[in-house]
């Protein structure tokens, strides 16, 4: 019956008008005009998206500062219009072109335009001496060639079709009326250490290193008015000094990155514990240059061993679900739960081995060829790596495989497993876009040199990922990516862990947060008010 | 006097080269490298891009020569992972440390002497337990352990004093603002460094008791005051300032962890933070300057020995 279906649809729509309606009367009604909100961070922030050094004390920051071509869909955090409005690609999906933001301008007035994306791309992300953070993501990109003062080409070397999901990914496009004459355009000191020209809804209004950053609102911007009067970002270097001051009013918000700490603030009704979204998934590598890991059933049987519920509920609190590979529930249609998972079952695990020619020795031991079961595991103090080391050598010990420990500071963990790649197995995680192409952790093209840390190299994953690439309809893409699931399920290039929650911790007089996923959240920042 | 300053300036300088020495070999035999570059998702093409930026692929000779003619002319380089001069950070960080360390050392100082004296004055007394019960929890408590206590208390719990850093954004500038965020952290420095100046100030003023000048100024018939002010306590000060130039050194490892805890941008926290990241230049500039103040506070410290007891002559 189409007529009611119709107005179905139409009351539908009233309806949605009318709850945004009362929405925004709601928060025209409590918002504070002069609000202002106080976030940490845990060390002196490095304000350009670029360079090397601007990692998790800088991100949402310059996510703030630097608008990027495409943002996230603060709903389901697919490519939405950023600092481009629309964009399109070739038949043989070689080239995308974007349409730029006409009436976008930089924070000093100047007129936003192709030639600052042409230089953001060709002249930092591209120039491969910079050493451009993130740069690698961009690979496929060979250069970006302005059309008109609106419109830009990105020529690729070959399909990729997840390009849009790397544009709005900590991508923020920088002024080439400043730093286009810059040697080094990512280390100008006073841009990245001073006040930059910003393209986002806030800019610089003080910046006393070592104490805090403020934001305030940048009367250039393109978009909605920003709602808060400013935005500061305390520095903060120790987790529990930034819970301490939550608690004592001081800040505004936190995120949680050990919910051990979570404890504190359970019960506090300011307080409100949110949990985001984010494709990051956990991992042991096994290097894949020893022979003994070289056997899949050997992989099989180490990660059947796992008992991974018992470690989200003992180290994560509960804040995880077990990971069946790398593209993480919240890629929804495009995430494919119908794999092998590997469930804890410690005789299957023997089982495996044994098949595998690994039989038990006079110690208890496994051995095979007179050779005992025994894996260097080095790792790294951050986070929660270490009580999940520990773990899963109980779980391997139970089976008759000998994990040899070693637990190192941080920067000297990355030195060895990372770069030298002088382990048998580590436990670390990976944290991506929310797109399903993974393949630079995967591809035998990142081996020895690049994210493929366990050094796998699989021609059949290889082409799976390249027709991936190429796909640009959904359901060409849910099919190529479910076959790559299942081929990595089954193969365990990695043994997957669990996706975890991320955890924030806000006063409950934030309002307009988008709680999905924090870059989400801090590409639409002018959203952001505070309650009288 | 002049031929004794001169000399120990000339041992200062050696002691600060061989203290870069030793510093830039260290550093670089320890496994890791500037964080800029070894990062967990870096590929090996940008890691060789910022080590090539560095200059860390010249021999290590060949960087500590260029270093070590660059801050001879009064440049330290600029920090790998903050791409800022050295130099810069370093002054932006010192008053910080300067002004946290005074504090605390005017304060562990202040309450040193009176509960050293009043602890030998009141010897084996009620007092004198009180004081070194006090003083045995300055000097086992750790100091982080103590500020997380002291930011549980006044900051969350009690809600007096501010957590952490060394201004709000919204009281920047105020001196009420700054003096309420020293409180915290120059307290607890000064608590662990106090029990060195209680101990030293007790024993040397019984040591004083005992002498043959105090006995002499007691059979005059002298005031309990004016025998320990004027004739016990001046003596008691040489033990007690050789005491307070190792404070001083005690002071910037204590700052260090201090820092930490407190998020105080002092040159501490600058030091960990360039260590964690292997921001060469900038741990051989803190070093360095830490090493540049204890030599120079222990040259003052001497040339006070000579102001507080004539016998003492520099020659």
């Amino acid at each position: 019956m189409p007529p009611i279906r119709v107005h179905l649809k139409l009351l539908k729509v009233l309806a949605a008008l009318l709850a945004s309606l009362a929405v925004a009367l709601a928060s025209a009604q409590d918002h504070d005009p002069n609000g202002s909100l106080t976030f940490a961070t845990n060390a002196d922030p490095t304000l350009n998206p670029w360079n090397a050094s601007a990692v998790i004390e800088s991100n949402l920051i310059n996510t703030i500062l630097f608008d990027q071509l495409v943002r996230y869909d603060p709903t389901d955090l697919h490519p939405a219009p950023g600092l481009a409005e629309s964009w399109e690609t070739a038949a043989d999906g070689l080239s995308w072109t974007f349409h730029l933001r006409p009436e976008a301008k930089w924070s000093d007035g100047v007129p936003f335009t192709a030639d600052d994306v042409v230089f953001t791309f060709n002249d930092a992300i591209l120039n491969k001496d910079l050493g451009a953070r993130n740069a690698s993501g961009f690979a496929p990109v060979d250069r970006v060639v302005k059309v008109d003062d609106h419109t830009v080409v990105f020529e690729l070397n070959r399909p990729f079709s997840s390009l849009p999901y790397f544009l709005a990914y900590y991508a923020g496009i920088i002024p080439a009326h400043v730093l286009g004459d810059a040697e080094n355009p990512l280390t100008v000191a006073s841009f990245n250490k001073g006040n930059p020209v910003v393209t986002g809804p806030y800019r610089v209004g003080e910046f006393v290193p070592g104490a805090y950053v403020k934001l305030v609102p940048n009367e250039n911007y393109w978009g909605p008015a920003p709602k808060l009067a400013s935005i500061t970002f305390n520095i903060i270097p120790d987790g529990n000094a930034q819970i301490a001051q939550l608690l004592a009013g001081g800040l505004d918000m936190v995120s949680i990155t050990n919910p051990a700490l979570l404890a504190g603030v359970a019960n506090n009704p300011n307080l409100e514990v949110i949990r985001q979204s984010q494709n990051i998934w956990y991992f042991v590598a096994l290097n894949l240059n020893d022979e003994r890991f070289q056997d899949v059933r050997v992989r099989q049987a180490l990660l059947s061993a796992i008992d991974r519920p018992a470690i989200i509920d003992a180290v994560l609190e509960g804040y995880g679900v077990v990971a069946t590979g790398p593209i993480a529930p919240l890629q929804q249609a495009l995430y494919d739960d119908e794999v092998a998972k590997w469930p804890y079952d410690p005789e299957k695990a023997k089982e495996l081995l044994a098949e595998a020619g690994w039989t038990p020795g006079p110690d208890g031991v496994l051995q095979k060829d007179g050779q005992r079961f025994v894996i260097d595991m080095p790792t790294g103090q951050y986070g929660y790596l270490v009580p999940s080391t520990l773990l899963v050598q109980q779980y391997w010990q139970d089976i008759g495989v000998e994990a040899k420990v070693e637990t190192i500071e941080w920067n000297a963990f990355i030195q060895k497993a990372v770069v030298n790649r002088d382990y048998d197995a580590m436990l670390a995680w990976w944290s991506t876009p929310p797109t399903p192409d993974q393949s630079s952790y995967f591809a035998s093209s990142g081996a020895v040199t690049g994210n493929n840390i366990p050094d796998y190299r699989d021609p059949v994953l290889d082409e799976i990922w390249e027709r991936g690439r190429a796909a640009t309809s959904q359901e060409e893409q849910v099919a190529v990516y479910r076959e790559a699931q299942e081929r990595m399920a089954e193969q365990l290039p990695y043994l997957f862990l669990w996706y975890p929650d991320m955890i924030a911790v806000k006063n409950t007089r934030i309002g307009g947060m988008h709680d999905i996923n924090s870059a989400a959240n801090f590409q639409y920042s002018y959203d952001w008010y505070v309650t009288r | 006097m002049t031929a004794f300053i001169v000399r120990r300036v000339l041992m200062g300088v050696v002691v600060l080269w061989l203290v870069s020495v030793v510093t830039f070999f260290l550093i670089h035999l320890a496994p890791g490298g500037p964080s800029a570059a070894i990062s967990f998702d870096s590929t090996a093409e940008q890691r060789e891009a910022l080590l090539k930026q560095f200059g860390l692929y010249d021999p290590p000779l060949v960087r500590y020569g260029k270093w070590i003619v660059g801050t001879v002319r009064g440049d330290l380089g600029v920090s790998y992972n903050q791409g800022l001069p050295v130099g810069q950070l370093l002054m932006q960080r010192l008053p910080n440390t300067l002004t946290l360390g005074l504090a605390a050392l005017v304060a562990a100082t202040l309450l040193g002497l009176l509960l050293g004296t009043l602890a030998a004055v009141y010897r084996n007394g009620w007092v004198d337990h009180v004081v070194s019960t006090i003083s045995t929890l300055g000097m086992s408590i750790p100091g982080f352990w103590l500020g997380i206590v002291a930011i549980i208390l006044f900051a969350v719990q009690l809600r007096w004093l501010p957590a952490s850093g060394i201004v709000s954004s919204s009281g920047a500038g105020s001196l009420v603002d700054r003096l309420r965020h020293l409180v915290l952290p120059a307290g607890v420095l000064a608590f662990t460094l106090m029990p060195n100046v209680v101990r030293v100030t007790r024993s040397a003023l019984l040591e004083v008791n005992r002498a043959d000048y105090v006995r002499t100024a007691k059979g005059k018939g002298l005031a309990p005051g004016t025998v320990l002010f004027k004739h016990a306590f001046k003596n008691a000060l040489v033990p007690v300032l050789a005491v307070l130039g190792l404070v001083t050194t005690a002071l910037f490892s204590g700052s260090v962890v201090i820092e930490s805890v407190f998020g105080w941008p002092g040159l501490g926290r600058l030091a960990i933070e360039a260590a964690n990241g292997r921001d060469y230049p900038v741990i051989l500039g803190a070093t360095l300057l830490a090493g540049l103040i204890v030599v120079v506070v222990n040259l003052l410290v001497d040339l006070l020995y000579a102001a507080v007891d004539p016998r003492i002559r520099h020659e």
